[in-house]
C-alpha cells in the first residue's frame, strides 16, 4: 500500500472526527448517548477483531475485560472517592495483567477449545464478581454518583475509539499484523519461520484486552449502576462478535461499518421487540457464519467494489 | 521421546485428579467445615452417593456431545440448550397433558431426533470438514435462538416438576432422593442401550466406521451425510433425554443451558473427546467433584461453574487426550 492510500484513510478518519466533535452540542441527550454507545461498540468489536480477526483465536468471553474496566471505575469512584478519569487507567492496567495471566495458559489451546475456555473464563469472572462481596458489593451492584456527564463520557469514548482505530490500523499495516495473520493461517508454519508465536499471541491478546476495559469504565460512569449480571453479560460478547463478523473480521473498516449498521438497527428494534430482536440476532449469527463468513467487506471485495488494500 | 511424554502426561493427569479431589477437603478443613465424626462421615457418604447418581445424568448429556465430536469433529455449543429444551418439553407434557415425565420420553425422543436431523441437514452438513470455527459460530447462534424462543414462550421463571421427591433411606443416616435413583437407572439404561446399538447394530457400526475415517467409510459404500444426520439426531435425542432427567431433579430456566454446555464440554474433555465410555466415566467424576465442592467449600454452589471450567482447561493443557481418548495428530 502506498503513501497515498494511508493519506486517504487518515483523511476519512479526520472527517469522521470532525463530524463526531461537532455533533454532541447540536443533538439531544438521547441521540448523544446512542452515538456514545455506538462508539463503545466500535471499540469493543475492533478490539475483539485484533485477537479473533487477525490472529484467528475466536474469543467467546471478551466481555470479561469490559466488566473488569467497569468494576475498576465503579469501585474506585464509589469506595475510594477517585476522580473517574484516572480510574480508567487502573482498569486498563488490571485488565492488561489479567489478560496476561489468563492468556498465557489459555492461548495454548487451539481453535474451539480457546473459544470455550474464554466462555468459561468470562463466566468464572462473573462468579468471582458475585461472590467477592467485600470488593465488588456482590450481586446488589454498585451505584455511582449521579451527575450530568453526557459530554465528558462522549468525548472520552471518542478518544478511546480513536486510539482503538489507530492501533487497529497499525496492526493491519505492520509486520506485527502480518505475523498475526501468519499465525491465523498456519501456526506451525509460522513458528517454523522463526516467529515467536507465544509472544505475538499474548501481545495481541493483551492489546485486545485493554481497550474494552477503558470502554467499560466510561460506560460504568455513564450508566451510573453496575452489577455482575449486566457487566459480564454474554450478550455484550455476542454483539462485538456479530458486529465484527458482519462487517468483515480481519479488517479495520469492517467492524466499524458493521457496528454502525447493526447497532443502529438494534437500537431501533429492541424497544419495540425486546425478545424477538434477540431471536433475530441468533438467527443472524447463524446466517452470517453459514453464508457470509467473510462479512460485508469480503463480499465487497468479491464483487469488485473494494480493493483488498482499502479495507485492511 | 514421544512415548516418554505420553507416559509423563498420564502421571500428571493422575496428580491433577488427586489434587482436584483433595482440594475441597483442604479448604473444608481450613474453613472448619470438616469434623471427621460419625455424623459428618455419613453426610459425606450421602454427598458422594448423590454425586454418583447425578453423574449418570451428566454422562447422559455428555455422550451426545462426544458422539457428534467423534463422528464429525464438530463442537456443538447448542448442546446445553437442547438439554434445556428437553426439560421444557417434558415439563410441557407433564403440566398440560399430564404425562408421566419418564413416559413422555416416548414422545419427546422422536421429536428430538427430528430436530437433530433438521439441524444437521440445514446447517451443519455443509460445514463438516471445513474450518473448525464455522460450526462453532453456527451452533452458538442456534443456541442463542433456542434460548430466546423458549424465553419468549415460557418467560425466565424457574420451573420444576414435583416427581418422587421423597428420600430413600439406605441406612438410618444415609439417604438418597428417589428421583435421583430413578434418573440414574434411566440414564444407565439409555446409555448402555445406545452403547450396545453402536457396537452391534449395522447402523451403529457404520457410525463408528465414519468416526474412524470418513473417506474410507465413503469408499465402502456408507452414505456419510446420512450417517451424520443420524448421529446428530441421536445426539439430540440423548440431550433431550438428559433434559427430562434434569427436569425431575432440579429447577431450570432458559439460561441454564449455558452451564450444561460447559459441564458437558468439561466431561468430554476429561473422558477423552469422542470416546463413549470416557464420557460416562468423566460425567460421574465431574459430578462427584462438584458435590464435594458444594458440600465443603462455603459459597460452593457458585464455585461449581469454576470447577468445571478449571477442570477443562487443566486437562486440555496437561493431556489433551483426556483419560481414554484416542491419540490425535
Amino acid at each position: 500500500m502506498g503513501q497515498k492510500e494511508h493519506l486517504r484513510n487518515f483523511g476519512m478518519l479526520a472527517i469522521l472526527i470532525i463530524i463526531l466533535c461537532a455533533l454532541p452540542s447540536n443533538i439531544n441527550l438521547y441521540l448523544r448517548s446512542v452515538i456514545m454507545f455506538t462508539m463503545m461498540y466500535v471499540v469493543l468489536s475492533l478490539s475483539w477483531n485484533i485477537i479473533s480477526g487477525y490472529t484467528g483465536y475466536v474469543s467467546f468471553g471478551h466481555v470479561m475485560f469490559y466488566g473488569i474496566g467497569a468494576y475498576a471505575t465503579g469501585i474506585l469512584v464509589v469506595d475510594y472517592g477517585w476522580h473517574w478519569i484516572p480510574t480508567l487507567f487502573v482498569g486498563v492496567f488490571v485488565s492488561f495483567v489479567v489478560s496476561l495471566i489468563i492468556g498465557f495458559p489459555v492461548l495454548r489451546l487451539k481453535g474451539p477449545y480457546f473459544a470455550i475456555a474464554m466462555l468459561g473464563a468470562a463466566e468464572g469472572t462473573r462468579v468471582v464478581a458475585t461472590v467477592w462481596e467485600d470488593l465488588t458489593h456482590g450481586g446488589e451492584g454498585i451505584g455511582l454518583p449521579n451527575v450530568e456527564n453526557s459530554f465528558e463520557t462522549y468525548f472520552a469514548m471518542l478518544v478511546v475509539m480513536l486510539a482503538t482505530i489507530v492501533v487497529s490500523y497499525w496492526v493491519g499495516h505492520s509486520r506485527f499484523g502480518i505475523r498475526l495473520n501468519a499465525i491465523r493461517e498456519d501456526e506451525i508454519a509460522a513458528e517454523s519461520l522463526g516467529i515467536n508465536t507465544t509472544f505475538y499471541k499474548l501481545f495481541a491478546f493483551a492489546l485486545s484486552a485493554i481497550f474494552p476495559a477503558a470502554a467499560g469504565g466510561i460506560q460504568a460512569y455513564k450508566v451510573l449502576y453496575i452489577d455482575p449480571e449486566t457487566e459480564f453479560f454474554i450478550l455484550v460478547t455476542i454483539y462485538m462478535k456479530l458486529f465484527a463478523m458482519f462487517g468483515g473480521k480481519g479488517t479495520v473498516i469492517g467492524p466499524i461499518l458493521g457496528t454502525f449498521i447493526l447497532y443502529i438497527v438494534q437500537e431501533i428494534t429492541w424497544v419495540k421487540f425486546p425478545t424477538a430482536h434477540l431471536i433475530a440476532f441468533g438467527v443472524f449469527i447463524v446466517l452470517v457464519a453459514r453464508f457470509m463468513p467473510r462479512g460485508l467487506m469480503g463480499f465487497a471485495i468479491d464483487k469488485g467494489w473494494a480493493r483488498k488494500g482499502m479495507v485492511h | 521421546m514421544q512415548e516418554k511424554a505420553e507416559i509423563r502426561s498420564k502421571y500428571w493427569l493422575a496428580v491433577f485428579l488427586v489434587a482436584a479431589y483433595t482440594i475441597p477437603f483442604g479448604v473444608g478443613i481450613y474453613t472448619d467445615n470438616v469434623f471427621f465424626d460419625l455424623q459428618w462421615l455419613a453426610d459425606l457418604t450421602t454427598v458422594i452417593l448423590n454425586g454418583i447418581m447425578q453423574g449418570g445424568v451428566y454422562a447422559m448429556f455428555a455422550v451426545g456431545l462426544t458422539l457428534i465430536f467423534g463422528v464429525m469433529r464438530i463442537i456443538n455449543v447448542a448442546h446445553g440448550e437442547l438439554v434445556m429444551l428437553g426439560a421444557y418439553l417434558t415439563w410441557m407434557f407433564f403440566f398440560y397433558v399430564g404425562v408421566d415425565p419418564l413416559l413422555a420420553l416416548f414422545i419427546t425422543l422422536p421429536i428430538a431426533f427430528c430436530i437433530g436431523l433438521l439441524i444437521q441437514k440445514l446447517l451443519l452438513n455443509a460445514v463438516v470438514g471445513g474450518p473448525e470455527l464455522t460450526p462453532l459460530l453456527i451452533t452458538f447462534g442456534l443456541g442463542l435462538t433456542i434460548i430466546h424462543i423458549v424465553e419468549a414462550i415460557f418467560t425466565t421463571d424457574y420451573r420444576t416438576i414435583p416427581y418422587a421427591p421423597d428420600a430413600f433411606q439406605l441406612t438410618e443416616t444415609i439417604a438418597v432422593s428417589r428421583s435421583k435413583i430413578i434418573s440414574f437407572v434411566m440414564a444407565a439404561f439409555i446409555s448402555i442401550s445406545v452403547f450396545v446399538f453402536l457396537k452391534l447394530h449395522r447402523l451403529g457400526k457404520a457410525i463408528r466406521a465414519t468416526a474412524q475415517n470418513a473417506d474410507v467409510a465413503m469408499v465402502c459404500g456408507i452414505n456419510i451425510f446420512h450417517i451424520y444426520m443420524i448421529t446428530s439426531g441421536l445426539a439430540a435425542a440423548l440431550a433431550v433425554a438428559g433434559g427430562a432427567l434434569v427436569s425431575i431433579q432440579f429447577g431450570f430456566n432458559p439460561e441454564t443451558g449455558v452451564l450444561y454446555t460447559l459441564q458437558a464440554f468439561a466431561i468430554i474433555v476429561l473422558g477423552g473427546r469422542g470416546h463413549y465410555i470416557g464420557a460416562l466415566i468423566g460425567g460421574v467424576m465431574l459430578a462427584v467433584i462438584e458435590s464435594l465442592i458444594s458440600f465443603m467449600i462455603p459459597n460452593g454452589t457458585a464455585m461449581v461453574e469454576i470447577a468445571s471450567y478449571g477442570m477443562m482447561v487443566f486437562v486440555l493443557l496437561i493431556r489433551p487426550r483426556g483419560l481414554m481418548g484416542p491419540k490425535e495428530n
